[in-house]
Order: C-alpha cells, then sequence, then structure tokens
C-alpha cells in the first residue's frame, strides 16, 4: 500500500499498523484499530527480551486479514534470525491475531514476550482535527483481560485485550515469559474486542465465522461480477483491484439487514455518505445492482423529514454523512446524520431510475415513491433558495456545517477567474444538470411506475423550463463553456472546470453547445493527458496540487467520460478513458482519490495527492464506469445496446456476463480509437 | 428550560395520544411491525406499545413483546417529544438504547418532531 502502512478492515471496523504490525498513533495519525469512528487502540507494540521486530515481509492475504513475517532486532545490522515471528491479523468485533515464534536454534529459548497496549478513544474527527478529549480514562485487569476504557457522562467505550496463552497482565500491556524449545514453536491467539457500541454480545460473530463469511463473501462477489477477457493486462489487473477494493468498502449498516452499500473511503470515511454512495453505486450498476438497491433504501430510510438547522436538515433531503463518534454523539458535530448535501437529493432519484433501466426491479422504485417524490420536491420547494428556479446551498449550520455543498466541497474550490471567492448563497453548475436530469428521470419512473401521467407532464415541463434558463444564465460567452456557479446576485463565477463534463453527463447542455464544451474538456486547459483537471490551467486559484483546484480526480473523468458519450464524443471519452487507465498502472490499480494536475509529458508518471484517501469508493468504481463508458453499454428496454469505441492501446476486450433486466450478456469491443498525446 | 415536577399535561402521554389521533402517518406508509417504549420514571417503567401497518398506527399500554425496543428515562424521552432530542445522538451517548428491528427504528424517527426552525 502505498504509504508503507498495512491496513485490513470490515465495514466500518479497521486496522492501520506499520509494517511490523505495530501501531504507535499520535492523535493527528490515523493508525489503530478504529470502529464506529472511535480509535478502540491506539498502542500495540511486541518486543521479545526487549527488542522491536524487524519487518521481513507482510503478506495482505485479503483485505480483511494480513500476516506480518518478523525477526527480532531493529534491522540496522544483519540479522541473525535464530527466532522468526508471525503475526496473523484479522479484523471482526475488533481484531485477532495469531502470534507465533519459532526457534531455530539447536537450543531452547527463553523469552519475554511483551505486548505494550493502550488507548486514547479518539473520534476520528479528533483525528483529522487533532482535537481535545472531555471524558475520563480507565484500565483495569480482570480475571485475566486487560480492559482500557473511556467514558464521558452515559457515553461508555472500552476495549478487551485477552490472550489464550497465561500472561501476566499489567495496565500498560501483556507480559509472556515463555521458553521455546530447539525447534520448537510457540503460539498464542489475542483477541482485541470493541464494547460500547455496535453489535449485541449475543449478535457477535465467532472469528473463525467472521473470517469464513468474509472469505466466503468476496468469492461470492468476484464470482457474481462479470469476467473481464482482454489483451490489456494492466487493464485486468485494475479491473481485478477494483473489485477487491469495492468488496472491502461495502459496509453493513444494521438498517440493511446484511445487506452492503458502498462506504466512502478509507481511512476517513467508512461511513454512509450520500453523494459518494450514490455515485459508487451508478458506477458499479453494470456490474452489480446490489449496491445500488441497498443505498437507494438505506438512503431513503435516513430521508429528512423535518426542519433541523444545526444538521441541515430540510423535508425530502437526502443525507450527507451518517458518524458514530463522541464528537457526533454530544452533537459537537452534527452527523447523525447531518444533510448539507445539494446533490445527493437530485442523485437519489437519478440513482433509482438508473437501477430501473438496469434491472426492470419495479418493486423497489414502487417502494421507494414516497422519498423519491418528496426528493423531487425537496429540489422546488427547499433547495431553491432565491427563488430563481435554481438549486442552491448556504449551511444554516454556520458553526460545523459544510460550506461548500456539492462534490468540490473545499473551502476555495468556487472561484472566479480572478481567484475571487463568491458569497452565499451559491448555485454551482453541475447541481442544476442533475435536477434537469432527476426531472426527466422522476417523469419517467411517474409514468411507467407510479402511474401519475400529469405529474411527469409537470415534470418534464419545469425540466424544459430549467434547460432554458440554465443555458442562457450560465453560459459564459466571451469563453464558450458554462460558468462554475452563480453568485448570490446572479452574477456568473466564470472559471473554466471539470464540472462541464458532468453538465454533459445531465444532458442539460444544448446540442449546439455541446461541441465547445467538449473541446475545453480534451483542450490543454483542463486535459493534462493523464486527465480532467478539476479547474483548468490559467486560473486564478489553478494549483496542480490544490485539492478541488487542479488535481485530477479519477472519479470525476468518469462521469465526464460518461458524459461525452451521451453527446456522442465517442473518441474523446476514450482518450480520457486512456488516460486515467494509463494512470491507474502506477497505482498498481488502485487508482488514489486524486492526483497532480501536472501535465503528462512534464511528469511522466501521476503525483499522488499527499493525503488522499486510499482506497476509496468512487475512485475504485471509476475503472467500471470507464468500462462502461468504452463498451457503450446503455440499457434500452428488455436489451443492453453494444457499441464499444475502445482506444487503440487496449486490444481486444470481453466482458462477458453482464447482469441485468436481460438475464446476462456478453460485450465485445476491439481498440480502434488513437489516443496519441494531444498537442 | 426548566423542568416541572408534575406538569398539567403530560407531553409524553400527549405524544402518544396524538398518534393514536392521526390512525395514519403517509411516512411510515412502508413500516409495518411493533415497536414498545420502556420509559422509566423512577422505580416505574411506562410502557407504550405502537403498532403500524402501512402507516396505520395503533397505540396502547399493553406490555408485549414487540419488534424493537426503545429503553429511556422520563425527562430524556420529554425531550424527544418536544423535538429537543435527536434520538440518534442520543442512542450514541447512551441516555436511551435501542434494541430489534434497526430500519424499524430509523423509520419511527420520523414520529418525532425536528429541534429547531430555519433561519434566513
Amino acid at each position: 500500500m502505498n504509504d508503507g502502512s498495512v491496513k485490513i478492515l470490515d465495514g466500518n471496523t479497521f486496522v492501520v499498523s506499520d509494517a511490523r504490525g505495530d501501531i504507535e498513533a499520535s492523535l493527528t495519525d490515523p493508525t489503530g484499530l478504529f470502529s464506529y469512528d472511535t480509535r478502540f487502540l491506539s498502542k500495540w507494540v511486541l518486543t521479545i527480551n526487549g527488542e522491536r521486530m524487524n519487518p521481513l515481509s507482510v503478506d495482505d492475504l485479503e483485505y480483511f486479514e494480513s500476516r506480518f513475517f518478523l525477526v527480532p532486532g531493529t534491522g540496522t545490522v544483519y540479522v541473525d534470525a535464530k527466532l522468526s515471528v508471525i503475526r496473523r491479523r484479522a479484523v471482526g468485533n475488533g481484531f485477532h491475531e495469531d502470534l507465533t515464534i519459532l526457534n531455530h536454534a539447536d537450543k531452547a529459548a527463553d523469552l519475554t514476550v511483551r505486548l505494550e497496549a493502550g488507548c486514547d478513544f479518539a473520534d476520528l474527527f479528533e483525528v483529522k482535527d487533532a482535537l481535545k478529549k472531555k471524558g475520563a480514562y480507565s484500565t483495569h485487569v480482570k480475571n485475566g483481560k486487560l480492559v482500557l476504557a473511556y467514558a464521558r457522562g452515559t457515553f461508555a467505550r472500552s476495549t478487551a485485550i485477552s490472550s489464550s496463552q497465561r500472561a501476566r497482565v499489567d495496565k500498560d500491556g501483556l507480559t509472556f515469559k515463555i521458553r521455546v524449545g530447539p525447534h520448537g514453536k510457540w503460539r498464542t491467539q489475542l483477541a482485541v474486542v470493541t464494547e460500547g457500541l455496535g453489535a449485541e454480545e449475543s449478535e457477535r460473530e465467532e472469528p473463525a465465522k467472521a473470517q469464513r463469511r468474509m472469505r466466503k463473501g468476496l468469492e461470492r462477489w468476484i464470482e457474481q461480477a462479470p469476467r473481464l477477457e482482454c489483451d490489456s493486462e494492466p487493464l485486468q489487473a485494475t479491473y481485478r483491484r477494483s473489485l477487491v477494493d469495492l468488496a472491502a468498502l461495502r459496509f453493513s449498516p444494521r438498517i440493511a439487514g446484511g445487506r452492503s452499500l458502498p462506504a466512502a473511503g478509507l481511512p476517513w470515511f467508512m461511513t454512509m455518505f450520500g453523494r459518494d454512495s450514490i455515485l459508487t453505486s451508478l458506477q458499479a450498476l453494470p456490474f452489480t445492482s446490489e449496491l445500488a438497491a441497498t443505498t437507494l433504501r438505506a438512503l431513503g430510510d435516513w430521508q429528512g423529514v423535518g426542519i433541523d438547522d444545526f444538521r441541515d436538515e430540510d423535508p425530502g433531503r437526502i443525507l450527507h454523512e451518517m458518524r458514530y463518534g463522541e464528537l457526533t454523539a454530544f452533537e459537537e458535530r452534527p452527523h447523525s446524520p447531518y444533510y448539507g448535501s445539494a446533490d445527493a437529493t437530485p442523485l437519489f432519484v437519478v440513482l433509482l431510475d438508473e437501477y430501473e433501466r438496469w434491472t426492470g426491479d419495479r418493486g423497489l422504485v414502487r417502494e421507494l415513491e414516497v422519498e423519491a417524490r418528496a426528493a423531487l420536491n425537496w429540489i422546488d420547494e427547499h433547495a431553491d433558495l432565491q427563488g430563481t428556479g435554481y438549486v442552491w446551498y448556504e449551511r444554516r449550520n454556520q458553526k460545523t456545517g459544510l460550506e461548500n455543498q456539492c462534490w468540490k466541497d473545499s473551502w476555495d474550490s468556487i472561484s472566479f477567474r480572478d481567484g475571487r471567492i463568491p458569497g452565499f448563497p451559491r448555485a454551482t453548475c453541475e447541481l442544476q444538470g442533475y435536477a434537469y436530469d432527476a426531472k426527466l428521470r422522476g417523469a419517467r419512473l411517474a409514468r411507467l411506475v407510479w402511474k401519475d401521467p400529469a405529474f411527469a407532464e409537470r415534470l418534464e415541463q419545469d425540466a424544459a423550463e430549467l434547460k432554458r434558463r440554465f443555458n442562457r444564465d450560465f453560459w459564459v460567452e466571451d469563453g464558450e463553456y458554462f460558468a462554475l456557479a452563480l453568485d448570490p446576485d446572479g452574477a456568473q463565477v466564470d472559471a473554466l472546470t471539470s464540472n462541464n463534463g458532468h453538465l454533459l453527463w445531465s444532458g442539460i447542455v444544448d446540442k449546439s453547445k455541446a461541441k465547445t464544451v467538449a473541446a475545453h474538456l480534451l483542450g490543454p486547459r483542463l486535459f493534462s493527458g493523464w486527465g480532467v483537471r478539476t479547474l483548468a490551467e490559467g486560473e486564478g486559484r489553478y494549483n496542480p496540487i490544490g485539492y478541488h483546484v487542479g488535481t485530477i480526480w479519477p472519479f470525476d473523468n468518469s462521469f465526464v467520460a460518461w458524459g461525452l458519450r451521451r453527446y456522442g464524443f465517442k473518441d474523446e471519452a476514450a482518450v480520457i478513458a486512456a488516460g486515467i487507465l494509463d494512470a491507474a498502472e502506477f497505482f498498481e490499480g488502485r487508482l488514489p482519490e486524486a492526483f497532480g494536475g501536472y501535465d503528462r509529458s512534464q511528469t511522466m508518471y501521476p503525483v499522488q495527492y499527499p493525503t488522499a484517501c486510499s482506497p476509496q469508493a468512487w475512485s475504485t468504481g471509476a475503472p467500471l464506469l470507464f468500462l462502461r463508458t468504452m463498451l457503450g453499454l446503455e440499457p434500452q428496454g428488455e436489451n443492453l445496446v453494444v457499441d464499444a469505441a475502445l482506444p487503440s492501446t487496449i486490444g481486444h476486450l470481453e466482458l462477458l456476463d453482464i447482469p441485468g433486466r436481460w438475464g446476462r450478456v456478453d460485450a465485445f469491443g476491439r481498440g480502434r480509437v488513437d489516443v496519441g498525446r494531444r498537442a | 428550560m426548566r423542568e416541572r415536577t408534575k406538569p398539567r399535561t403530560d407531553p409524553i402521554a400527549e405524544f402518544f395520544a396524538e398518534l393514536g389521533r392521526r390512525g395514519h402517518e403517509p411516512l411510515l406508509a412502508k413500516a409495518k411491525g411493533s415497536a414498545r417504549f420502556d420509559i422509566a420514571a423512577g422505580k416505574r417503567t411506562e410502557r407504550w406499545r405502537l403498532t403500524i401497518d402501512r402507516g396505520d398506527l395503533r397505540v396502547s399500554r399493553q406490555n408485549a413483546g414487540a419488534d424493537c425496543v426503545l429503553r429511556v428515562d422520563r425527562p430524556t424521552f420529554e425531550r424527544a417529544v418536544k423535538g429537543k432530542l435527536n434520538l440518534m445522538a442520543a442512542a450514541l451517548r447512551g441516555e436511551l438504547t435501542m434494541v430489534g428491528d434497526a430500519r424499524l427504528l430509523v423509520l419511527l424517527q420520523r414520529l418525532f418532531p425536528r429541534p429547531s426552525r430555519r433561519r434566513r
């Protein structure tokens, strides 16, 4: 893994350690055992006779299990390995670790094996923002168990550490005084169990059973996904990596009855996100529809029903983010859940329609009629803050709410050409596209499933009107592209951005304008050779390593390419797909959240953005959506239409057993699009 | 907010009475099941039982099994019925416990008033 740390996970429980398997977390450092956004172990250090371990190799067997091969000693001098140590660790109710010590000498070895343990019970938000704790810690030893605990009023979390071999347990860890015979072996099983939230004692799974479940689940997941056969080995590797990572990022909220939806990303975002879960489900639809169904149900269940300024909740609004940690519990953060997202609500309707187009599952469309109507109503009744017929956002929670409620959510992401930042409320352009698309798709569902043609007609009229206004108000005449946003006075926030690609995806762009928009997306200011930059080179705030002001986001590009394809720019879509898939090779098939916007000819390799999440769900989903786009997969009635336009670098490609309302079908293509560097 | 020791009207009884009068709640149109609220008042526990059948609500004081059970003390639950308590946050704090059908519990939150008005 890119930063040398080893990560294993199951749902929202995960362990991040160094290559020795040790954990020595500082407050600002996301290593340790985390569950439900709380750190349950921040120190876990193995020594033998006072010596730290030296890593020989790490085996990431599966995403939920890893094995560390170690020898005692610091590694600064030649290691005379008379002992070797294997730590095999798997997640589940915390984690379980098998510790094995092998004596390779002819003589018995007397050893003091020590595991130092400690915990700060930090909320992930505290780790992210380096905040101080308000509760009290305690540690006690009971029946050979070490229990680390934290309490703040009725809020209580604890970690219980125990061992299958007898240990001397003190408040800082476990000590084993052991003798390992000549060529002998010693083994113990350590359990680190989280308590205070999540599964009840009675619902807990045996570790061996949990591992079997996870292994079986992963096998089934891979088995049920379409098979990719192609000449390009790197593409095959990327595809395989994407499937496995997406499986890892599946998250089963307790309300989903064992079904899963995609969490946003490791380490910060192992939780339910409106936007990320929806967009990832969209990317994955041609490969699996389970994620979409669960996402729709779970987000529907949590849909806003009233006005709550602290949570930026409105009736009909789809949540932005759910959290379970201490700061959320004490309402120092609004994530229980927080609703401050202006795109998740229209995208909810978009996903519901796209899901039906692929699966033919009208049952779910009927089941979610109330929620889908409420979402459509939110667009008109609660999002049009200026009364101008657009979706606007401005947080009502001024303290801990989100300023930018679109996918580019950092503080400086929305700017004019000259770098000025507009006031609030803001109406970013892609939100209007999503709203337009939601209305048209809502109309289709209203006619087809809800049997309400009058509602459908009204939605279509609204959409047509929105499109007309949008092409007038957002079109930057002297640049011939769409403005990033409107400011509170209705003036164009005129920077050139990748958002133009999302507009193509939504279909809101007038046909007559599409060609120049496509030319911008593939032009030198936006296209780096690897992909489309979030913000064009030459704009006031452009910075090739600025989070939303110059970096390249694989997920963003996957939707840009889909948009190009929608307007018939097949070759252009293939060029972008080729660029990002080339970049994936440099990350061993695991695309990061974002990488640098430097020109391809300048760096020769994609530079990873420093603190990017990895794996991240919608980056993981990007290669899947690129495959759909390159193959031109499109459900039409009961059939799947295939119309491939593949980069010549890919050669022959087959995607076999694509699931959908047609059963399973195969798609074939041969690379014909010349994707040689564009000047 | 000062807590009155002997409220003239009981907001909890009023909350359930209103649900009974409402009869049907479209926001719960897809919910089916039963929920019991065990409300601790000193040494006593008041029990309210709500059944939901495709949005049709029925309230009773029956002490019978249910698909999900919410346990909470009286002052905390009073805040909830007045729209001054977020159930999810309270559950994370350990101020109330919820067991059983998790999806039904999520949907039940729709019956509780929200804490604040829109400021704009």
